[in-house]
């Protein structure tokens, strides 16, 4: 039982801390990418 | 039941909700045509791909399932969570049929089956998706609905007209600017979901401790509430059968594939699946671990969907709550609004247009999927409203999604690596998937036995049908290497 505990506890922690630096990251450079998708949509309907 | 939901809680709502709305209203505007409309004219780079994924993903829908999992059957139900973020990262690092389905440019999953098969497959595919997709999605309304009720206070009959205007609000920026305005949305909610999901999980181990969570789900459940292996919920045909739907879920499940088929590149796409199966991982596990804090806080006589919303309400403070409340919002949008365009791309563009004789232009399929947005929530809303489940959330989920996605995914393998598929093996993979998942509704076989069954029907059924018939001469003979990705 408590083999079976360890490692799901591990198993949340990894899942937990990745799912934040992930989070940070992508709120951080998304913006980014948000812009670039603009300029490329409207670059593409100026040449429609 | 008491909550500390406040006048403060819900003007932080209603400022979100706003917000929300208007940027997805900003999105109209770069609606040119029908690849933009559904697939955001292919240009998602890899974070807002990753976000958009994560967001359509992750719902209210998804945090009560797996509380609920994490409520009945403890620290075994990470094993749902585990088997979702590891399958994920491994079909990112291999780029496992999303690399190539992406190479094909296509706009919805049907769309591979005429490429690659017949067009009366792309039809019968995608009748068997629209099935399996919007009755799956009927019930998130009630669910929803039912977390808003309780960590509110507002009565269940105000709350019907509350997820109605939501669903609403969802759909003029949805009807309005497609795939460009949810991704847009979604990178908000995202980041708000994020944030929720977080203070949600703090606030959660802090009331109830690690240590007397422990206790909890070793005096109610013993041994099978650690190990998957020993709880009669899960065993070997569970796992099994959890590798292969989310193997399914994650290539071939429209929501999902759009994000496949909406990055710049099939290179950019493999990248997103690496990454977000980390956050699947704990898209799972920490939904469940609130599961598990509300048996620790509550005890086990709850109403197991109903616990975790009720722990909640108890232990987090005003201020706190609106913040949580929103990011829930956040979530709920985001899979509402990717789920409303996804399934109504389907009827729209895998059965309306292929039997149409005439085709039509790029503008008026995008008025044709608007017509099926409509359509689509309008159904949600009466489904949602009468329907009762047959028992837990998730097991529902996951046998409405097999309706199609067994028989999908055994096809879709098959087209992309077996040169022998035909059209014949096409047709009896769908009808075996769907014949062994309705049999969970009608003759109450254990999801498990029923979803193993789906895939091993729909794989017999490919296997059969193509040795026993090939394709005609004229059947297409479209490789994926050779249509160049954008």
């Amino acid at each position: 039982m408590n083999a079976w505990y360890f490692f799901w506890m591990a198993n949340f922690v990894i899942a937990g801390s990745a799912f934040a630096v992930i989070a940070i990251v992508v709120a951080i450079r998304g913006v980014k990418d948000l812009r670039e998708m603009f300029a490329n949509l409207r670059a593409e309907s100026k040449r429609k | 039941m008491a909550t500390h939901f406040s006048s403060l809680d819900w003007a932080i709502v209603c400022v979100y909700v706003l917000a929300t709305m208007l940027t997805g209203l900003y999105g109209r505007k770069f609606v040119g045509g029908i690849s933009d409309f559904l697939v955001a004219g292919r240009e998602l780079g890899l974070y807002i791909g990753i976000a958009t994924l994560a967001a359509t993903e992750i719902g209210t829908i998804t945090f009560m399932y797996y509380a609920e999992l994490g409520y009945k059957t403890g620290y075994a139900a990470f094993i749902n969570g585990l088997i979702a973020g590891v399958v994920m990262i491994a079909i990112g690092r291999t780029g496992f049929i999303v690399r190539r389905l992406r190479a094909m440019r296509l706009m919805t999953v049907p769309e591979f089956f005429e490429v690659k098969f017949s067009r009366r497959l792309r039809v019968f595919t995608g009748i068997l998706v629209a099935i399996g997709g919007i009755l799956n999605m009927g019930v998130f309304l009630r669910v929803e609905g039912t977390f808003l009720a309780i960590i509110s206070g507002i009565s269940l009959s105000h709350i019907k007209a509350v997820m109605t205007a939501i669903l609403l609000l969802e759909l003029v920026y949805t009807v309005l600017g497609g795939m460009i305005s949810i991704v847009i949305t979604d990178f908000i909610q995202f980041i708000a979901l994020s944030v929720g999901t977080i203070l949600v999980t703090i606030w959660s181990l802090r009331a109830a401790g690690i240590t007397h969570m422990f206790d909890a789900v070793k005096n109610t459940m013993g041994i099978a509430g650690f190990s998957p292996l020993k709880n009669p919920e899960y065993g070997w045909a569970y796992i099994i059968f959890q590798v292969l739907v989310w193997m399914a879920v994650h290539t071939c499940w429209q929501t999902t594939a759009m994000r496949t088929f909406s990055t710049k590149s099939p290179e950019i796409s493999k990248k997103v699946f690496s990454w977000a199966g980390f956050i699947f991982l704990g898209r799972g596990m920490m939904p469940m671990m609130w599961g598990i804090a509300a048996l620790a806080l509550l005890g086990s006589g709850q109403n197991s969907l109903e616990a975790m919303p009720r722990m909640l309400a108890t232990v987090l403070p005003s201020g706190v709550l609106g913040l949580v409340v929103a990011g829930m919002l956040a979530a709920t949008m985001s899979v509402n609004s990717s789920y409303l365009l996804g399934w109504s791309s389907i009827l729209a563009q895998d059965i309306i247009l292929p039997l149409r004789r005439r085709p039509m232009s790029s503008r008026q399929q995008v008025m044709l999927n608007r017509v099926a947005n409509l359509f689509v929530s309008i159904f949600v809303m009466v489904w949602g409203l009468w329907y009762t489940l047959p028992g837990p959330t998730y097991f529902y989920l996951n046998m409405t999604a097999s309706i199609y996605l067994s028989g999908t995914l055994v096809t879709v393998i098959a087209g992309l690596y077996w040169k022998r598929a035909s059209i014949l093996g096409g047709y009896l993979a769908m009808a075996g998937g769907a014949v062994a998942t309705i049999a969970f509704f009608f003759f109450k076989v254990p999801a498990s036995y029923a979803g193993l069954g789906a895939f091993l029907l729909a794989g017999i059924g490919m296997l059969a049908g193509s040795l026993w018939r090939k394709n005609n001469s004229d059947a297409p003979t479209i490789s994926p290497e050779s249509v160049p990705a954008r």
